[in-house]
This record gives C-alpha cells, sequence and structure tokens, in this order.
C-alpha cells in the first residue's frame, strides 16, 4: 500500500489482496495514515486491487465510515467492481464506476 | 361424511335407479305390467330428481321434472303406457344418465345433449296437460356454468421470489469461508433481484476486528427452486451463520395443498412442515431449541411464525393435519378393519354353534347325569357370550347416518326459504351395520317431509305464537331390546280433516267410517297419498311414505305416527337391533312349534275356560279388554284343542294382543333363517329356524299378529257400535 500525503490531503493507493489475509495489515496502515482528527481529504486508489472479499468490504465501509464524504474511491478494478455491484453499495459509497466497455459486471449479466 | 363421497353416492345411487327404469319399462315391453311397476318407475324419477336437487345439478332436475309429470299422470292412470310412450321413456332415461355423466365431469351438456334435451321435452310435453307444460327454458338452462376456476394460486411460471436474510457469523472468515462467494453461488439458483448488505454491526475502525464479519444480507432471490436447494447452498456456513429463508408469498398456498396431500404418518408439526418442503431439518432444529430455550412455553408453529419462517396459514394447514392424523392413528390403534363377509360368517357359525349346542343341553337333560348337565349349561352360557360378543361386532354407531343431514337440511331450507335447526342426539347408539346402511333412505324421506310439510313458514309460525326458526330433531335411543329413532318436527302437525278427505277421495276408507288419530295418520303411508296442494322439487307427490313404511317393514320394524295439531308431528321407527339372531320364546299348537321373539313377550296367563268359548276372540285381562287370535285357527292346525290352552300377551307398537296357544315351552335361542320366495307372502310368518330338537320351527310375525288382532277386534267394535247407533 502505497500512502501520499499532499497538501490538499492524503491519496492511498492498495495493491495486491484486500482480503482476510492482508486485512489486517491494512486496517493498521489505515489508522496510522489517517488519524480520526485528520481533516483531510482522501483519495483511495483501487486500481491495484487484483481481489476483495468480505474482509476488504469491510474495510472499505470501515473507510467511508470514518472519512464520509472526504472519502473518493478512484480506479476501481474489475474485482472491486463486482463486489460492489453484488453488494448493491456502490451508491453508499457514491463514487464514480468506470466500467469497462465491453463488460458487464458478472452479477448483472 | 364429505360432500364428494355422499355426490358419488349419488351418481352410483341414480346409476342404479336408471337401470331400475329401464328393466322396469323392458318389461313394458314385452307385457302390460302392473300399478306397482309405474309405481317403481315414478319413486325411481322422483328420487333422482329429488337426490339431483339436492346437488344443484339444475339440467338434470328439470328434464327429470318433465318426466316424472309424464309418469305422474301414467301413475293416475290419465294417460296409458304404449310403444311410442315406452320407447320415449327409454331415450328419457338414457337421456338423463348424459345430463349425469356431464354432472359428475363438473361440465355442462354438449350442444348435441341440449339439442337431445330440447326435443325429448318437447315428445314428453306432448303427453302432459298444456297448463302443466314446463317452459323450455327451465329445462334446458341457457347458459352453461363456467367452469370452475382452478385454485390454489400456483406460482406464474414456477419462479418466485425467495427473501433470504443472511447473518454470518463473526468467525466465518477466519475459518475459510467466504459469505459473498455463498451469495455468487447463489445466482446458479436464479436471480438476485435485490441485495441489501447490512453493515449497522461494523463497530469502530479501533476496536474493528479486521478478520472478523459483520455483515449481514437481505436477498431477494427469483428461484424456481425449492426450499431445501436454497438451504443447501448455506451447508458450509449454516452452523455459523443466521439464515432464515421467507418463501415466496404464492408458495403458501402450494405448502398447504402439499401438506394437505401427504400420507397421514407424521404426527409432529414440525415434521409435517418438513414434509411439505415449507421448513427444512436445520430450521426445524433452531426453531425447537428457541422452543426449548423459550419460557413462555410457547408452540412451535407460533415460533416459526414470528420468527417468518413459516407463513401462519401453512403452520394452521400442518395443525389441522397433525390433529387429523392423530385422530386417524387414535382410530387405528382401537380398530381393526375386517371385511363384512368374514364377519357375517362368524356370525353364521356362531348361529349354528348356538342351536348345536341347545341341543347338547338338550340330551344332556335327558341323561339325568348332573356333572354333564352342568357342563353342557356352562358351554351354553359361554356360547350365549359368544353370541352376544359376534353380533357386537357388527355393531356400529347411528351417528353414521346421522352425519349426513345436517348438510341436507341446510340445503333444504335455503330451498324453501325456511329457517330450520337440526337437533341430533343419540348418534352414538349402536345398531346392526346391515340397518344401519338400509335407515339412510327412510330417514331422509321423514326428514325432508318434516321440513317441506311439517314445519309452516316463518310467518305463519309467529303468527301461531312459535319461534319463527322451525326445529327438526332426531333421535335415536335403546328401548328394551330395540333401537327408537324419532323424527320430530315443531310444525303445524298433521291435518285430520284433510287426510280423511283425500283418502275418502281415494275410496280408501267410507265417509261413514270413524277412525282414531292413529288410525288416520296411518293412511298418509298408503301408497300415492298426498295432501300437499303444492308439488316440489322435494316432495308432494305422495311417494315417499309407503316406501319408507316399506323399507321400515323390511328391516322387521315399525313407524308409529304422533301429531298434534298446531305442534308437530312425530314418527317414531322402532327396530330391532339386529336381524340375525333373537331370544325366542317357544310355544306349541297341536304338533307344531313357533317362536316369538322374547322381547315382545309381556306375560302368559291361562286362557280362561269359559272365556273364548262362545267364539269371542277378547278375554278379561285384570279389567283391560285384551283381543286375542287363535293360532290353531289361523294356521289351521288339524289336530284338536287340548282340555288346558294359554294365551301369550304380546305387545308391539304400544298395543298388546294375546295369542292362544296350547303349551308353553320356554325360551330358546334362535337364529332366524329367511324364509325361501315361496313362503315369503305368508302371513302371520317372519321366518324360520332350527330347533334345539333339529325341527324346523316357525318364528311369528308378532307386529303383524297383534295388528291383525286389534285390528279385527276393532272393526268388530266399530260394527256393533254402528249396529248400535242404526237400532237407536
Amino acid at each position: 500500500m502505497h500512502i501520499e500525503k499532499t497538501a490538499a490531503g492524503c491519496r492511498l493507493r492498495i495493491e495486491g489482496e484486500m482480503t482476510v489475509s492482508s486485512a489486517a495489515d491494512i486496517r493498521d496502515e489505515i489508522l496510522a495514515a489517517l488519524p480520526a482528527t485528520s481533516r483531510d481529504e482522501v483519495e483511495v486508489d483501487l486500481s491495484g486491487v487484483s481481489e476483495i472479499d468480505t474482509a476488504g468490504l469491510q474495510i472499505m465501509l470501515q473507510l467511508k465510515r470514518r472519512c464520509g464524504t472526504r472519502l473518493r474511491l478512484v480506479n476501481h478494478s474489475p474485482a472491486v467492481i463486482e463486489i460492489l455491484d453484488m453488494s448493491n453499495l456502490a451508491a453508499q459509497f457514491g463514487d464514480p464506476l468506470v466500467i469497462p466497455s465491453g463488460e458487464c459486471p458478472p452479477s448483472q449479466a | 361424511m364429505n360432500i364428494d363421497a355422499a355426490r358419488n353416492t349419488f351418481f352410483e345411487e341414480a346409476q342404479e335407479l336408471l337401470r331400475q327404469m329401464e328393466e322396469i319399462l323392458l318389461a313394458f315391453e314385452a307385457q302390460s305390467s302392473g300399478e306397482e311397476a309405474v309405481n317403481a318407475l315414478f319413486r325411481a324419477a322422483h328420487t333422482i330428481k329429488g337426490s339431483a336437487g339436492l346437488f344443484g345439478f339444475e339440467g338434470v332436475v328439470g328434464f327429470t321434472h318433465v318426466v316424472e309429470s309424464v309418469l305422474d299422470r301414467l301413475r293416475g292412470g290419465a294417460i296409458r303406457c304404449g310403444e311410442e310412450l315406452t320407447s320415449l321413456l327409454l331415450d328419457s332415461g338414457d337421456h338423463i344418465g348424459t345430463l349425469l355423466a356431464a354432472a359428475a365431469a363438473d361440465a355442462a351438456p354438449d350442444d348435441a345433449a341440449l339439442r337431445r334435451g330440447r326435443e325429448l321435452t318437447g315428445r314428453l310435453a306432448s303427453h302432459l296437460p298444456p297448463s302443466a307444460q314446463t317452459p323450455l327454458a327451465a329445462v334446458n338452462p341457457p347458459e352453461p356454468e363456467a367452469a370452475l376456476a382452478v385454485s390454489g394460486g400456483g406460482p406464474l411460471g414456477g419462479v418466485d421470489t425467495w427473501h433470504l436474510s443472511l447473518r454470518f457469523g463473526a468467525e466465518v472468515l477466519r475459518m475459510g469461508m467466504e459469505p459473498l462467494a455463498f451469495i455468487r453461488y447463489l445466482t446458479t439458483l436464479g436471480d438476485i433481484v435485490h441485495l441489501e448488505t447490512l453493515s449497522e454491526a461494523l463497530p469502530p475502525i479501533e476496536s474493528f476486528d479486521p478478520e472478523a464479519c459483520y455483515l449481514g444480507f437481505e436477498i431477494d432471490l427469483r428461484s424456481a427452486a425449492s426450499r431445501q436447494e436454497i438451504e443447501a447452498v448455506f451447508e458450509f456456513v449454516r452452523d455459523d451463520a443466521r439464515i432464515r429463508i421467507v418463501p415466496p408469498h404464492a408458495k403458501a398456498g402450494e405448502y398447504i395443498d402439499l401438506i394437505r396431500s401427504l400420507p397421514e404418518e407424521a404426527v409432529r408439526v414440525g415434521e409435517i412442515l418438513i414434509g411439505a418442503g415449507a421448513l427444512t431439518r436445520h430450521e426445524l432444529e433452531r426453531a425447537l431449541q428457541a422452543q426449548a430455550a423459550d419460557a413462555g412455553g410457547r408452540r412451535l408453529g407460533e415460533i416459526l411464525c414470528d420468527k417468518g419462517v413459516v407463513q401462519a396459514p401453512v403452520v394452521e394447514a400442518a395443525l389441522d393435519k397433525q390433529k387429523r392424523s392423530e385422530e386417524k392413528r387414535a382410530l387405528e390403534a382401537r380398530s381393526v378393519k375386517v371385511p363384512a363377509d368374514k364377519l357375517d360368517l362368524l356370525i353364521d357359525l356362531v348361529g349354528e354353534l348356538v342351536i348345536a349346542g341347545a341341543g347338547t343341553q338338550l340330551l344332556a337333560g335327558r341323561t339325568h347325569r348332573s356333572e354333564l348337565i352342568e357342563s353342557a349349561s356352562q358351554v351354553a352360557r359361554l356360547v350365549e357370550e359368544v353370541r352376544d360378543a359376534a353380533l357386537r361386532l357388527r355393531m356400529v354407531q347411528i351417528g353414521e347416518v346421522f352425519g349426513r343431514f345436517p348438510r341436507v337440511v341446510r340445503d333444504v331450507s335455503r330451498e324453501l326459504g325456511k329457517d330450520i335447526e337440526l337437533k341430533l342426539s343419540g348418534a352414538e347408539t349402536e345398531l346392526d351395520k346391515s340397518m344401519v346402511e338400509r335407515l339412510g333412505d327412510p330417514l331422509m324421506h321423514l326428514l325432508r317431509n318434516a321440513m317441506d310439510h311439517g314445519l309452516e313458514p316463518a310467518a305463519e309460525r309467529l303468527a301461531r305464537g312459535k319461534p319463527a326458526r322451525g326445529t327438526v330433531s332426531l333421535a335415536a335411543r335403546h328401548e328394551s331390546g330395540s333401537i327408537v329413532i324419532e323424527v320430530r318436527d315443531d310444525g303445524r302437525g298433521l291435518d285430520r280433516e284433510r287426510i280423511l278427505k283425500k283418502a275418502v277421495e281415494r275410496g280408501l276408507v267410507q265417509e261413514s267410517q270413524s277412525l282414531e288419530d292413529g288410525e288416520v295418520w296411518r293412511l298418509i303411508l298408503q301408497p300415492g297419498f298426498s295432501t300437499a296442494e303444492t308439488v316440489t322439487n322435494l316432495s308432494g307427490r305422495g311417494v315417499g311414505m309407503d316406501v319408507v313404511k316399506s323399507s321400515i317393514e323390511a328391516l322387521r320394524g315399525t313407524l308409529d305416527i304422533e301429531s298434534r295439531p298446531g305442534e308437530g308431528t312425530c314418527m317414531r321407527l322402532t327396530l330391532p337391533l339386529t336381524l340375525a339372531i333373537i331370544d325366542g320364546f317357544l310355544v306349541g299348537v297341536g304338533g307344531a312349534q313357533f317362536v316369538l321373539p322374547l322381547e315382545m313377550v309381556v306375560e302368559c296367563i291361562e286362557l280362561p275356560a269359559g272365556d273364548g268359548a262362545d267364539g269371542r276372540d277378547y278375554l278379561d285381562l285384570r279389567g283391560r279388554v285384551l283381543p286375542f287370535l287363535r293360532l290353531r285357527e289361523l294356521f289351521e292346525v288339524p289336530q284338536p284343542a287340548p282340555r288346558r290352552q294359554n294365551v301369550v300377551v304380546v305387545s308391539h307398537g304400544g298395543r298388546q294382543a294375546g295369542l292362544a296357544v296350547d303349551c308353553l315351552m320356554g325360551g330358546c335361542q334362535t337364529v332366524i333363517k329367511p324364509l325361501g320366495v315361496l313362503f315369503e307372502k305368508l302371513r302371520g310368518i317372519a321366518g324360520s329356524t332350527i330347533l334345539a330338537s333339529g325341527e324346523v320351527g316357525l318364528i311369528l310375525d308378532v307386529p303383524q299378529l297383534v295388528q291383525l288382532a286389534t285390528g279385527r277386534e276393532a272393526n268388530r267394535l266399530g260394527g256393533a257400535a254402528r249396529q248400535r247407533a242404526l237400532q237407536s
């Protein structure tokens, strides 16, 4: 996970798996990067997420809860799009999703 | 008895009656038959029409009514039965059969049948006076009833929306299970119409365990899969998750149907629900645990409903099923089904045993050896017990017959527009099975008569200060070796004047004759006797009462009528408990031996030397006049009378008479053997039996003899009174 602090805020880029095996580490890194008092804008780049499961989804939900409208999810990887779609949570996060052309999320097939 | 069963019985009976009609008509063709045949023909048509009316087969009723009207004229002698009419009636019988077949199939008669009906009605109408012709429209209902829509509301295309409520346990992730994978797999069973992820359980991130699962899902799944299949998706996780599967609404009907069609084995509600697929075993276990933990002692059904696992109507259906299964099980546990013929064979054998036992006892008595006599009487006592027990095997509760009447009363009261209450009592009274079967029709007739003729319309009742609601009661009870069944109504009572007028019209009695009430009432038992001014679908044609009387007599019973003007009528049937074996009383006249049913014997007295010597047929019994019959004269026994004779006082239907005999031989058990066809019409003899000595004994028909004695006496007295009247 890359964490980049900018003037406007904080930019996170999550790489690799976002699953139960890495959930604890990701949680710890987020806690470290985003103290509860922080009022920074947070942008999370999800393009590197190769796999995501319920544990990963829960982390994303925690992020959303912690940052509220300051959170922006960008560059959703297909795995993330799939899980957001399946869990019907895309609206809750409120971020624009870029659906790759010629491909529909599997659950809407 | 349910309606379907009654309906089937109706169709069977109707077919049987049509066959009878055909037979009679064919006999007509061969030769002209007597009045009785026409009566039988009319009765058959009348019965078909009446029963069809009860089931609302208007087409059958309408057409049969026309046939019946023609037969009524035939019976009254207004028209004669020629070849043309016979074949017309045969065709009409066939047409009734066609209409019945259509009714049985719940279908409207097809066009060809309707055309045929119109044609036959037209031809039949030519045999009717112009005023009686029924408008064709009433006979052929113009609009066929729409076929019944299939009920139950099965799911369209078999696909329905299930609701799944999933709450995964915290540990599932650590156990290597992925909730979303289950949901993904769920899509192989159907389409997820809607899914809601519930994240309320997520704790603040600081206390959040990233390896625990906090999410819940509410899913609407459109799937044709069964509950079991859906549950199987979560098989590995179900111990660590709360999974609630709510069936589609339409499934409730399906479950209820399934529950009803289940074999009646499962006696636990849960098992029944599982059997119908409304519940899975796992859900049941959960619910049972909840029930065990529940302090309020709630029932399983309530818990299942509260949890929304099963809809309330489904649980109700299961409970209903459970109740019925239990009842059936209880019945099965208490009774063994035995084919009736095996039972009859046993009764026959017991009958023979009774005779043989009596023979042995007689022989033992002749040896004067006390041990032998003692052992023979021991055997005789046991045989008697065996006999009683065997006869009890055939006993069934009369409630079996009563059961079908509430519905009949309801329908009839609706048809007549009268408010009628039916009171049943003594339904647990037992009598011989063969009698129960043969009592249904006579009782039905009596009941219908009571409702139709007995009870007044509400307005008339109110005017007389009676409650608007009429009461018809049906009561059964045991009374000294007989069973008494009363059909009582609180209606207007029989109209003495009208009955007499009608009887004089028909030449049954002379206008000058003075009759007691009881004799007047008995006039209504004559064939074709009806005082009803309007002929309804139900009754009023004068068939019925004579049929009732003959069916009761065939059962060795009697029909008594009591009636008070304005208060009501009571028809009292007195029937023997069984048809097979009686306790008899043996008497001798000359060389012949006769058996009297013991329960009808009141007492025995010596014939006073003076009495009857002058040819009188009555004697003084403690200040009462007792008419008596001399069996010697009645049966023309050749041997001369001994010096001393005895009189056996018998009673039947509240009347007493004496029978003069030579000697009294005491009680004996008697197995009734019917007389052969040749002797069926013998007056005063009801049957025969083999006596202990091996001789044949004739069983006297006491009701007939009592009637004969009292009737003869009444005639004589009436004659004397008239003579006196003339003289003065």
